[in-house]
């Protein structure tokens, strides 16, 4: 069965790289509280913009990357893995989004949130379905 | 659906890897297809199928609960 529009299967450690990039770069701004000066700054492309941008950017293409690389081997199985995944991934944030619209009106925050709960929530659900076949196969060998 | 690959399997000698490969399929697509964890699609059953040289009903079968 062929996969479509999957990266290639070294994307998933580029992608982790990327995220593990944008990490220490955004604590090291946070910790150290440079640029705190334009967090109020409206003006498009200031530079406290560009950080956020380029990090946030970083995190969600690495995030992106990590989500949708192709495995070892591809088969129809790891296909309906990824497809239910993707479900339970979109049903979950949806149910964090509407809790999260009602309980709060801070809606950078969650803007932030649903561009993040849907790729780590299928990553997330996806390795662990792949990790259990793994362990269920290794446990017939023995 | 129930089906008897592992029984096929041992008639014919043959490894869970070396019908994985034949096939073009994971390990643990097999695995999980002999511990009825996963229902292959249909292409994947006639494949099966052509390894043990039988037709498809005779290696796979109807649960109750189908």
């Amino acid at each position: 069965m062929k996969s479509r529009f999957l990266f290639p299967y070294w994307f998933r450690y580029f992608g982790l790289a990327l995220i593990l990039f944008h990490v220490p770069v955004v604590l090291f701004k946070k910790e150290l509280g440079f640029d705190q000066a334009g967090a109020n700054n409206p003006d498009l492309f200031n530079s406290h913009h560009v950080f956020f941008m380029t990090t946030t950017l970083l995190m969600a293409v690495g995030l992106f990357f990590a989500a949708f690389a192709k495995e070892k081997i591809e088969d129809e199985q790891t296909s309906q893995l990824r497809l239910d995944s993707l479900q339970w991934a979109i049903y979950v944030n949806y149910v964090l989004l509407v809790v999260s619209l009602i309980l709060s009106s801070d809606t950078e925050h969650i803007l932030f949130l649903n561009l993040l709960v849907p790729l780590v929530f299928f990553i997330v659900r996806f390795r662990w379905k792949i990790f259990q076949n793994n362990r269920l196969l290794k446990k017939e060998e023995a | 659906m129930k089906n008897n690959i592992r029984v096929e399997r041992a008639i014919k000698n043959i490894t869970q890897a070396d019908l994985a490969e034949t096939i073009g399929v994971s390990r643990q697509t097999i695995n999980t297809i002999e511990s009825n964890r996963y229902v292959p699609s249909t292409v994947l059953a006639l494949k099966i199928a052509r390894v043990f040289g039988k037709p498809v009903e005779e290696i796979f079968t109807l649960d109750d609960e189908d």
